[in-house]
Protein backbone atom coordinates (compact mmCIF):
# COMPACT_ATOMS: atom_id res chain seq x y z
CA UNK A 1 0.00 0.00 0.00
CA UNK A 2 1.30 3.63 -0.70
CA UNK A 3 1.97 5.73 1.82
CA UNK A 4 -0.20 8.31 2.85
CA UNK A 5 0.62 11.59 0.65
CA UNK A 6 -1.33 15.06 2.74
CA UNK A 7 0.75 17.30 -0.38
CA UNK A 8 -1.23 14.98 -2.80
CA UNK A 9 -4.73 14.38 -1.74
CA UNK A 10 -4.61 18.34 -1.04
CA UNK A 11 -3.99 18.64 -4.79
CA UNK A 12 -6.66 16.57 -5.55
CA UNK A 13 -9.20 18.31 -3.20
CA UNK A 14 -7.71 21.48 -5.13
CA UNK A 15 -8.41 20.37 -8.20
CA UNK A 16 -11.71 19.34 -7.39
CA UNK A 17 -12.95 22.30 -6.09
CA UNK A 18 -11.80 23.78 -9.40
CA UNK A 19 -13.85 21.82 -11.52
CA UNK A 20 -17.00 22.10 -9.31
CA UNK A 21 -16.69 25.99 -9.14
CA UNK A 22 -15.92 25.55 -12.96
CA UNK A 23 -19.28 23.83 -13.77
CA UNK A 24 -21.23 26.20 -11.40
CA UNK A 25 -20.01 28.96 -13.67
CA UNK A 26 -20.37 27.51 -16.92
CA UNK A 27 -24.36 26.68 -15.47
CA UNK A 28 -24.49 30.52 -14.46
CA UNK A 29 -23.55 31.50 -18.17
CA UNK A 30 -26.31 29.40 -19.31
CA UNK A 31 -28.58 31.12 -17.25
CA UNK A 32 -27.47 34.81 -18.66
CA UNK A 33 -27.07 33.45 -22.19
CA UNK A 34 -29.02 35.32 -25.11
CA UNK A 35 -32.67 33.76 -25.81
CA UNK A 36 -31.36 32.63 -29.40
CA UNK A 37 -28.43 30.72 -28.04
CA UNK A 38 -30.40 28.82 -25.14
CA UNK A 39 -32.76 27.80 -27.89
CA UNK A 40 -29.80 26.58 -30.21
CA UNK A 41 -28.47 24.87 -27.71
CA UNK A 42 -31.71 22.69 -26.64
CA UNK A 43 -32.76 22.18 -30.57
CA UNK A 44 -29.17 20.28 -30.67
CA UNK A 45 -29.80 18.75 -27.73
CA UNK A 46 -33.01 17.90 -28.49
CA UNK A 47 -31.95 16.50 -31.95
CA UNK A 48 -29.24 14.35 -30.93
CA UNK A 49 -28.85 12.70 -27.49
CA UNK A 50 -32.47 13.10 -26.58
CA UNK A 51 -33.90 11.94 -30.21
CA UNK A 52 -34.25 8.74 -29.03
CA UNK A 53 -36.66 9.70 -26.26
CA UNK A 54 -39.10 12.01 -28.55
CA UNK A 55 -39.47 9.12 -31.58
CA UNK A 56 -41.06 7.49 -28.73
CA UNK A 57 -43.11 9.98 -27.77
CA UNK A 58 -43.80 10.15 -31.17
CA UNK A 59 -44.76 6.90 -31.49
CA UNK A 60 -46.97 6.49 -28.36
CA UNK A 61 -48.75 9.86 -29.21
CA UNK A 62 -49.56 8.83 -32.78
CA UNK A 63 -50.68 4.88 -31.82
CA UNK A 64 -52.83 6.46 -29.14
CA UNK A 65 -54.58 9.11 -31.73
CA UNK A 66 -55.10 6.44 -33.79
CA UNK A 67 -56.69 4.03 -32.13
CA UNK A 68 -58.77 6.50 -30.99
CA UNK A 69 -60.23 7.90 -33.69
CA UNK A 70 -60.04 5.34 -36.53
CA UNK A 71 -63.71 4.86 -36.40
CA UNK A 72 -64.68 8.20 -36.04
CA UNK A 73 -62.23 9.13 -39.05
CA UNK A 74 -63.96 6.00 -40.90
CA UNK A 75 -67.41 7.80 -40.46
CA UNK A 76 -65.79 11.70 -41.07
CA UNK A 77 -64.37 10.29 -44.58
CA UNK A 78 -67.33 9.04 -45.78
CA UNK A 79 -69.20 11.87 -44.67
CA UNK A 80 -66.78 14.08 -46.35
CA UNK A 81 -67.28 11.83 -49.83
CA UNK A 82 -70.79 12.74 -49.50
CA UNK A 83 -70.49 16.31 -48.95
CA UNK A 84 -67.82 16.57 -51.45
CA UNK A 85 -69.76 14.93 -54.16
CA UNK A 86 -72.68 17.23 -53.95
CA UNK A 87 -70.59 20.35 -53.52
CA UNK A 88 -68.57 20.06 -56.80
CA UNK A 89 -70.83 21.59 -59.16
CA UNK A 90 -70.82 24.35 -56.35
CA UNK A 91 -67.37 25.00 -56.33
CA UNK A 92 -66.66 24.47 -60.24
CA UNK A 93 -69.86 27.43 -60.72
CA UNK A 94 -67.69 29.67 -58.05
CA UNK A 95 -64.64 28.99 -59.79
CA UNK A 96 -66.23 29.97 -63.01
CA UNK A 97 -67.84 32.97 -61.43
CA UNK A 98 -64.61 34.48 -60.10
CA UNK A 99 -63.20 33.88 -63.41
CA UNK A 100 -65.35 35.98 -64.90
CA UNK A 101 -65.65 38.82 -62.47
CA UNK A 102 -61.23 39.07 -62.83
CA UNK A 103 -61.27 37.95 -58.61
CA UNK A 104 -58.47 36.04 -57.11
CA UNK A 105 -58.75 33.07 -55.21
CA UNK A 106 -59.39 32.65 -52.31
CA UNK A 107 -56.62 33.22 -49.40
CA UNK A 108 -57.87 31.17 -46.45
CA UNK A 109 -55.73 30.18 -43.97
CA UNK A 110 -53.91 27.16 -44.11
CA UNK A 111 -53.76 24.49 -41.43
CA UNK A 112 -51.00 22.36 -40.68
CA UNK A 113 -51.77 19.10 -38.01
CA UNK A 114 -49.07 18.02 -35.96
CA UNK A 115 -48.98 15.67 -32.99
CA UNK A 116 -48.19 17.45 -29.46
CA UNK A 117 -45.14 16.22 -27.63
CA UNK A 118 -44.40 17.11 -23.95
CA UNK A 119 -41.75 16.54 -21.83
CA UNK A 120 -43.11 16.45 -18.35
CA UNK A 121 -39.60 17.09 -17.24
CA UNK A 122 -39.14 20.28 -14.16
CA UNK A 123 -39.05 23.99 -16.22
CA UNK A 124 -40.99 22.97 -19.36
CA UNK A 125 -44.54 23.42 -17.73
CA UNK A 126 -46.00 25.89 -20.68
CA UNK A 127 -44.29 24.28 -23.59
CA UNK A 128 -44.73 21.65 -26.03
CA UNK A 129 -43.04 20.49 -29.20
CA UNK A 130 -44.40 19.36 -32.62
CA UNK A 131 -43.72 16.73 -35.38
CA UNK A 132 -43.80 19.36 -37.80
CA UNK A 133 -41.26 22.04 -38.76
CA UNK A 134 -40.04 24.23 -41.33
CA UNK A 135 -40.51 21.59 -44.12
CA UNK A 136 -44.38 22.19 -43.39
CA UNK A 137 -44.34 25.03 -43.57
CA UNK A 138 -44.55 26.22 -40.22
CA UNK A 139 -42.92 29.30 -39.01
CA UNK A 140 -42.31 31.30 -35.97
CA UNK A 141 -45.22 33.15 -34.64
CA UNK A 142 -47.25 30.80 -36.17
CA UNK A 143 -50.89 30.37 -33.90
CA UNK A 144 -51.47 26.69 -32.66
CA UNK A 145 -55.09 25.90 -32.20
CA UNK A 146 -57.04 22.64 -31.13
CA UNK A 147 -60.64 21.74 -31.75
CA UNK A 148 -61.71 24.01 -28.69
CA UNK A 149 -59.69 26.87 -30.05
CA UNK A 150 -56.49 28.62 -29.43
CA UNK A 151 -53.95 27.22 -27.58
CA UNK A 152 -50.93 29.39 -28.37
CA UNK A 153 -48.47 29.70 -30.49
CA UNK A 154 -44.68 28.20 -32.40
CA UNK A 155 -41.59 29.56 -30.49
CA UNK A 156 -38.67 28.15 -32.32
CA UNK A 157 -38.95 26.02 -35.61
CA UNK A 158 -36.42 22.88 -37.19
CA UNK A 159 -36.77 21.46 -40.14
CA UNK A 160 -38.49 18.60 -38.95
CA UNK A 161 -40.39 19.71 -35.52
CA UNK A 162 -41.38 23.09 -33.46
CA UNK A 163 -41.38 24.17 -30.10
CA UNK A 164 -44.12 26.42 -28.69
CA UNK A 165 -45.77 27.74 -26.20
CA UNK A 166 -49.69 27.36 -24.35
CA UNK A 167 -51.61 30.29 -23.11
CA UNK A 168 -50.60 29.67 -19.85
CA UNK A 169 -46.89 30.84 -20.31
CA UNK A 170 -45.98 34.34 -18.65
CA UNK A 171 -45.29 35.56 -22.70
CA UNK A 172 -48.27 34.34 -24.00
CA UNK A 173 -50.75 37.96 -24.46
CA UNK A 174 -53.38 37.95 -27.64
CA UNK A 175 -55.78 41.22 -28.27
CA UNK A 176 -59.38 39.91 -28.06
CA UNK A 177 -62.98 41.00 -28.64
CA UNK A 178 -66.43 39.44 -27.63
CA UNK A 179 -68.01 37.83 -30.82
CA UNK A 180 -70.41 41.15 -31.52
CA UNK A 181 -67.14 42.72 -32.07
CA UNK A 182 -68.90 45.58 -29.09
CA UNK A 183 -65.36 45.41 -26.42
CA UNK A 184 -62.05 44.96 -26.96
CA UNK A 185 -59.62 44.00 -24.53
CA UNK A 186 -56.09 42.42 -24.17
CA UNK A 187 -55.97 38.60 -23.15
CA UNK A 188 -52.85 37.24 -20.50
CA UNK A 189 -52.66 34.42 -18.58
CA UNK A 190 -52.70 34.36 -14.49
CA UNK A 191 -51.63 31.42 -12.61
CA UNK A 192 -53.06 29.24 -9.89
CA UNK A 193 -52.19 27.98 -6.66
CA UNK A 194 -52.12 24.58 -8.99
CA UNK A 195 -51.80 24.01 -12.82
CA UNK A 196 -55.19 23.15 -13.32
CA UNK A 197 -56.50 26.64 -11.87
CA UNK A 198 -54.66 28.74 -14.48
CA UNK A 199 -56.95 31.31 -15.74
CA UNK A 200 -56.89 33.69 -18.29
CA UNK A 201 -57.81 37.55 -17.63
CA UNK A 202 -59.49 39.76 -20.28
CA UNK A 203 -58.29 43.25 -19.58
CA UNK A 204 -58.75 46.60 -21.03
CA UNK A 205 -62.96 46.46 -21.75
CA UNK A 206 -64.17 50.04 -21.02
CA UNK A 207 -65.82 50.76 -17.46
CA UNK A 208 -69.36 51.46 -18.90
CA UNK A 209 -69.03 48.11 -21.43
CA UNK A 210 -70.51 45.08 -19.07
CA UNK A 211 -69.97 41.64 -20.03
CA UNK A 212 -72.49 38.49 -19.20
CA UNK A 213 -71.21 35.40 -18.33
CA UNK A 214 -70.87 32.63 -21.19
CA UNK A 215 -69.70 35.39 -23.81
CA UNK A 216 -67.28 33.86 -25.91
CA UNK A 217 -64.23 35.67 -26.39
CA UNK A 218 -62.04 35.42 -30.10
CA UNK A 219 -58.96 36.91 -31.03
CA UNK A 220 -59.40 40.18 -32.75
CA UNK A 221 -57.32 39.71 -35.44
CA UNK A 222 -54.86 43.30 -34.42
CA UNK A 223 -51.04 42.71 -34.13
CA UNK A 224 -49.52 40.70 -36.52
CA UNK A 225 -50.07 37.14 -34.58
CA UNK A 226 -53.17 35.64 -34.52
CA UNK A 227 -55.60 36.00 -37.44
CA UNK A 228 -59.56 36.72 -36.57
CA UNK A 229 -62.03 34.37 -34.97
CA UNK A 230 -60.19 32.08 -33.13
CA UNK A 231 -61.97 31.54 -29.81
CA UNK A 232 -60.08 32.34 -26.93
CA UNK A 233 -62.50 31.61 -24.02
CA UNK A 234 -65.83 32.05 -22.07
CA UNK A 235 -66.50 35.12 -19.44
CA UNK A 236 -66.82 33.64 -16.41
CA UNK A 237 -66.88 36.65 -14.04
CA UNK A 238 -65.91 39.90 -13.12
CA UNK A 239 -62.07 40.28 -11.93
CA UNK A 240 -61.91 43.73 -11.35
CA UNK A 241 -62.67 47.50 -12.12
CA UNK A 242 -59.67 49.75 -12.88
CA UNK A 243 -60.81 53.15 -10.72
CA UNK A 244 -63.67 53.95 -13.02
CA UNK A 245 -62.15 53.70 -16.15
CA UNK A 246 -61.86 49.74 -17.14
CA UNK A 247 -63.00 46.80 -16.22
CA UNK A 248 -61.11 43.07 -16.18
CA UNK A 249 -62.44 39.68 -16.51
CA UNK A 250 -61.89 36.36 -16.04
CA UNK A 251 -61.96 33.76 -19.04
CA UNK A 252 -62.77 30.11 -18.93
CA UNK A 253 -60.28 29.10 -21.35
CA UNK A 254 -61.40 27.31 -24.76
CA UNK A 255 -58.65 24.75 -24.58
CA UNK A 256 -57.14 22.87 -21.18
CA UNK A 257 -53.57 22.66 -22.60
CA UNK A 258 -53.32 18.91 -20.81
CA UNK A 259 -55.88 17.46 -22.57
CA UNK A 260 -54.49 18.38 -26.58
CA UNK A 261 -52.65 15.74 -27.97
CA UNK A 262 -53.25 17.01 -31.61
CA UNK A 263 -53.53 20.44 -33.15
CA UNK A 264 -53.65 22.64 -36.01
CA UNK A 265 -50.81 25.03 -36.77
CA UNK A 266 -52.05 28.26 -38.96
CA UNK A 267 -49.24 28.87 -41.36
CA UNK A 268 -51.20 31.23 -43.18
CA UNK A 269 -51.27 31.06 -47.46
CA UNK A 270 -48.90 32.00 -49.92
CA UNK A 271 -47.72 34.68 -47.60
CA UNK A 272 -50.88 36.35 -47.21
CA UNK A 273 -52.75 36.65 -43.85
CA UNK A 274 -55.23 34.08 -42.96
CA UNK A 275 -58.99 35.44 -42.75
CA UNK A 276 -61.26 35.90 -40.50
CA UNK A 277 -61.47 32.48 -38.83
CA UNK A 278 -64.55 33.42 -36.57
CA UNK A 279 -67.10 30.63 -38.76
CA UNK A 280 -64.58 27.86 -37.84
CA UNK A 281 -65.31 27.98 -33.47
CA UNK A 282 -68.51 30.12 -32.84
CA UNK A 283 -71.96 29.92 -33.72
CA UNK A 284 -72.93 33.07 -35.67
CA UNK A 285 -76.02 35.08 -34.91
CA UNK A 286 -77.74 34.78 -38.03
CA UNK A 287 -77.79 38.77 -38.80
CA UNK A 288 -73.80 38.67 -38.51
CA UNK A 289 -73.75 35.84 -40.70
CA UNK A 290 -76.20 37.92 -43.38
CA UNK A 291 -73.33 40.74 -43.00
CA UNK A 292 -70.44 38.89 -43.24
CA UNK A 293 -71.45 36.97 -46.41
CA UNK A 294 -74.12 38.97 -48.50
CA UNK A 295 -77.10 37.30 -50.06
CA UNK A 296 -76.21 34.05 -48.05
CA UNK A 297 -79.70 34.07 -45.85
CA UNK A 298 -80.79 34.46 -49.68
CA UNK A 299 -79.67 31.41 -50.82
CA UNK A 300 -82.06 28.08 -50.11
CA UNK A 301 -80.45 25.40 -48.15
CA UNK A 302 -77.33 26.85 -47.13
CA UNK A 303 -77.52 28.71 -43.72
CA UNK A 304 -73.88 29.62 -43.56
CA UNK A 305 -71.37 29.31 -46.17
CA UNK A 306 -68.07 27.83 -46.38
CA UNK A 307 -65.26 29.85 -46.12
CA UNK A 308 -63.75 28.82 -49.17
CA UNK A 309 -66.60 29.50 -51.29
CA UNK A 310 -67.38 32.94 -50.35
CA UNK A 311 -66.55 35.83 -52.84
CA UNK A 312 -63.68 37.76 -51.34
CA UNK A 313 -62.99 41.93 -52.44
CA UNK A 314 -60.67 42.63 -54.83
CA UNK A 315 -56.55 42.68 -54.27
CA UNK A 316 -56.52 46.55 -53.85
CA UNK A 317 -58.76 45.88 -50.82
CA UNK A 318 -56.73 42.35 -49.47
CA UNK A 319 -52.94 44.44 -49.82
CA UNK A 320 -54.87 47.08 -47.65
CA UNK A 321 -56.33 44.48 -45.04
CA UNK A 322 -52.80 42.73 -44.91
CA UNK A 323 -51.38 45.43 -43.64
CA UNK A 324 -53.13 44.46 -40.23
CA UNK A 325 -51.95 40.96 -40.67
CA UNK A 326 -48.94 38.63 -40.73
CA UNK B 1 -21.83 -9.15 -12.98
CA UNK B 2 -20.60 -8.10 -9.03
CA UNK B 3 -22.89 -6.29 -7.17
CA UNK B 4 -20.45 -2.38 -7.23
CA UNK B 5 -20.68 -2.80 -11.17
CA UNK B 6 -24.68 -3.59 -11.12
CA UNK B 7 -24.96 -1.04 -8.66
CA UNK B 8 -23.28 1.49 -10.80
CA UNK B 9 -25.41 0.36 -13.57
CA UNK B 10 -28.65 1.09 -12.08
CA UNK B 11 -27.56 4.40 -11.47
CA UNK B 12 -26.25 5.41 -14.99
CA UNK B 13 -29.92 3.42 -15.86
CA UNK B 14 -31.65 5.73 -13.82
CA UNK B 15 -31.51 9.03 -15.91
CA UNK B 16 -32.14 7.24 -19.10
CA UNK B 17 -35.38 6.04 -17.33
CA UNK B 18 -36.38 9.33 -16.14
CA UNK B 19 -36.02 10.62 -19.58
CA UNK B 20 -38.40 7.70 -20.88
CA UNK B 21 -41.32 7.92 -18.53
CA UNK B 22 -41.34 11.81 -18.69
CA UNK B 23 -40.49 12.72 -22.15
CA UNK B 24 -40.92 8.89 -24.03
CA UNK B 25 -44.26 8.73 -22.07
CA UNK B 26 -44.64 11.88 -21.68
CA UNK B 27 -45.89 10.90 -17.75
CA UNK B 28 -45.37 14.67 -15.80
CA UNK B 29 -45.60 14.35 -12.49
CA UNK B 30 -47.29 10.62 -12.74
CA UNK B 31 -43.18 9.54 -13.14
CA UNK B 32 -40.91 10.12 -10.01
CA UNK B 33 -37.69 12.39 -10.58
CA UNK B 34 -35.30 9.61 -11.00
CA UNK B 35 -33.59 12.07 -13.01
CA UNK B 36 -32.43 13.69 -9.08
CA UNK B 37 -32.25 10.18 -7.76
CA UNK B 38 -29.83 9.30 -10.04
CA UNK B 39 -27.20 12.24 -9.51
CA UNK B 40 -27.93 11.84 -5.91
CA UNK B 41 -26.79 8.06 -6.30
CA UNK B 42 -23.95 8.75 -8.48
CA UNK B 43 -22.38 11.92 -6.85
CA UNK B 44 -21.88 9.32 -3.71
CA UNK B 45 -19.37 7.13 -5.83
CA UNK B 46 -17.19 10.04 -7.82
CA UNK B 47 -15.69 13.09 -6.06
CA UNK B 48 -16.47 16.19 -5.85
CA UNK B 49 -15.23 17.51 -9.72
CA UNK B 50 -17.17 15.00 -11.08
CA UNK B 51 -20.25 14.91 -9.70
CA UNK B 52 -20.56 18.68 -10.79
CA UNK B 53 -20.11 17.66 -14.21
CA UNK B 54 -22.30 15.01 -14.24
CA UNK B 55 -24.98 17.11 -12.44
CA UNK B 56 -24.21 20.08 -14.82
CA UNK B 57 -24.78 17.47 -18.06
CA UNK B 58 -28.06 15.67 -16.73
CA UNK B 59 -29.46 19.23 -15.91
CA UNK B 60 -28.48 20.21 -19.52
CA UNK B 61 -30.05 17.77 -21.07
CA UNK B 62 -33.74 18.84 -19.02
CA UNK B 63 -33.33 22.43 -19.73
CA UNK B 64 -33.52 21.42 -23.49
CA UNK B 65 -37.26 21.12 -23.07
CA UNK B 66 -37.34 24.19 -20.66
CA UNK B 67 -37.85 27.51 -22.34
CA UNK B 68 -38.86 29.21 -19.70
CA UNK B 69 -35.54 29.86 -17.42
CA UNK B 70 -32.61 27.64 -19.20
CA UNK B 71 -29.71 26.67 -17.78
CA UNK B 72 -31.88 26.44 -14.25
CA UNK B 73 -31.63 22.75 -14.14
CA UNK B 74 -28.24 22.46 -14.83
CA UNK B 75 -27.09 24.84 -12.15
CA UNK B 76 -29.41 22.76 -9.22
CA UNK B 77 -28.41 19.68 -10.66
CA UNK B 78 -24.62 20.78 -10.45
CA UNK B 79 -24.63 22.34 -6.83
CA UNK B 80 -26.54 19.04 -5.92
CA UNK B 81 -23.78 17.05 -7.19
CA UNK B 82 -21.46 18.83 -5.45
CA UNK B 83 -23.50 18.78 -2.12
CA UNK B 84 -24.15 14.69 -2.69
CA UNK B 85 -20.32 14.09 -3.23
CA UNK B 86 -19.57 15.89 -0.63
CA UNK B 87 -22.18 14.33 2.43
CA UNK B 88 -19.84 10.86 2.02
CA UNK B 89 -17.58 13.33 4.61
CA UNK B 90 -20.70 13.51 6.54
CA UNK B 91 -22.34 10.39 6.28
CA UNK B 92 -20.59 6.94 5.99
CA UNK B 93 -23.13 3.79 5.11
CA UNK B 94 -25.96 2.97 3.33
CA UNK B 95 -28.46 2.45 5.56
CA UNK B 96 -31.89 2.25 4.70
CA UNK B 97 -33.32 5.30 6.67
CA UNK B 98 -30.35 7.40 5.63
CA UNK B 99 -30.80 6.42 2.20
CA UNK B 100 -34.37 7.36 2.57
CA UNK B 101 -33.73 10.44 4.11
CA UNK B 102 -31.21 11.71 1.53
CA UNK B 103 -32.85 10.71 -1.03
CA UNK B 104 -36.04 12.43 -0.19
CA UNK B 105 -34.07 15.60 1.53
CA UNK B 106 -32.09 16.15 -1.87
CA UNK B 107 -35.24 15.81 -4.62
CA UNK B 108 -37.09 18.66 -2.04
CA UNK B 109 -33.64 20.43 -2.45
CA UNK B 110 -33.22 20.22 -5.57
CA UNK B 111 -36.75 21.50 -6.25
CA UNK B 112 -36.00 24.51 -3.38
CA UNK B 113 -32.96 25.27 -5.79
CA UNK B 114 -34.81 25.05 -9.25
CA UNK B 115 -37.70 27.34 -7.66
CA UNK B 116 -34.90 29.72 -6.56
CA UNK B 117 -33.01 30.11 -9.51
CA UNK B 118 -35.70 30.58 -12.26
CA UNK B 119 -36.44 34.21 -10.64
CA UNK B 120 -39.71 35.65 -9.27
CA UNK B 121 -41.45 36.37 -12.59
CA UNK B 122 -41.74 33.09 -13.51
CA UNK B 123 -41.87 31.74 -10.18
CA UNK B 124 -44.52 29.24 -8.80
CA UNK B 125 -46.67 30.03 -5.92
CA UNK B 126 -43.70 29.12 -3.26
CA UNK B 127 -46.73 27.49 -0.58
CA UNK B 128 -48.04 24.90 -2.85
CA UNK B 129 -44.31 24.12 -5.18
CA UNK B 130 -42.31 23.73 -1.73
CA UNK B 131 -44.44 22.81 0.99
CA UNK B 132 -47.16 20.23 -0.97
CA UNK B 133 -45.96 19.36 -4.36
CA UNK B 134 -42.05 19.22 -2.80
CA UNK B 135 -42.57 16.74 0.00
CA UNK B 136 -44.93 14.42 -2.03
CA UNK B 137 -42.64 14.61 -5.07
CA UNK B 138 -39.52 13.97 -2.32
CA UNK B 139 -40.85 11.25 -0.96
CA UNK B 140 -42.06 9.45 -4.06
CA UNK B 141 -39.02 9.79 -5.95
CA UNK B 142 -37.17 8.25 -2.70
CA UNK B 143 -39.45 5.32 -2.34
CA UNK B 144 -39.59 4.49 -5.91
CA UNK B 145 -35.60 5.01 -6.13
CA UNK B 146 -35.16 2.96 -3.07
CA UNK B 147 -37.55 0.31 -4.97
CA UNK B 148 -35.16 -0.12 -8.22
CA UNK B 149 -32.23 -1.08 -5.67
CA UNK B 150 -33.93 -3.64 -3.85
CA UNK B 151 -36.30 -5.19 -6.75
CA UNK B 152 -32.75 -5.31 -8.86
CA UNK B 153 -30.69 -6.71 -5.96
CA UNK B 154 -28.03 -3.50 -6.32
CA UNK B 155 -28.77 -2.78 -2.40
CA UNK B 156 -25.47 -2.92 -0.98
CA UNK B 157 -24.87 -1.12 2.52
CA UNK B 158 -21.27 -0.27 2.99
CA UNK B 159 -20.06 3.09 1.05
CA UNK B 160 -17.47 2.19 -2.55
CA UNK B 161 -13.85 3.07 -1.30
Amino acid sequence: MPPFDPDSMDSVRGRDWRLSLLFVAMAIVLLALPAGVQEGIGAGLRSTVLRPFIAVQEAVTNTRIRARELAELQDQLDAAVALLASQRTLADENARLRGLLELRERTGPGFVSASVIRSGTRGSQSMFLLDVGSRDGVAVNDPVVAAGGLLGLVREVGAGSAVAIDWTHPDFEVSAMTVDGEAFGMVSPRAGDFREEDRLLLAGIPYYTSLDEGVEVVTSGRGSIYPRGILVGIVADLARTDAGWGRAYWLRPAVRPAEVDHVLVITGERGTPAADLLEYWVELPDTLAADTVPGADAMPGVDTLPVADTVLPPDSVVADTAGGGR
Amino acid sequence: MNQRTLYRTILVALPVLHFLLHVGFGLDRAAPDLLTVGILLLAREVRMGPAAAIGFGLGLLEDAFSIRAFGANALSCTILGIFGSRSRDLFVGETFVFLVSYLFLGTWVRGLLHWLIIGPELRPDGLVTLLVHGPVDAGYAALVGIGLLLATGAWRSEPSA
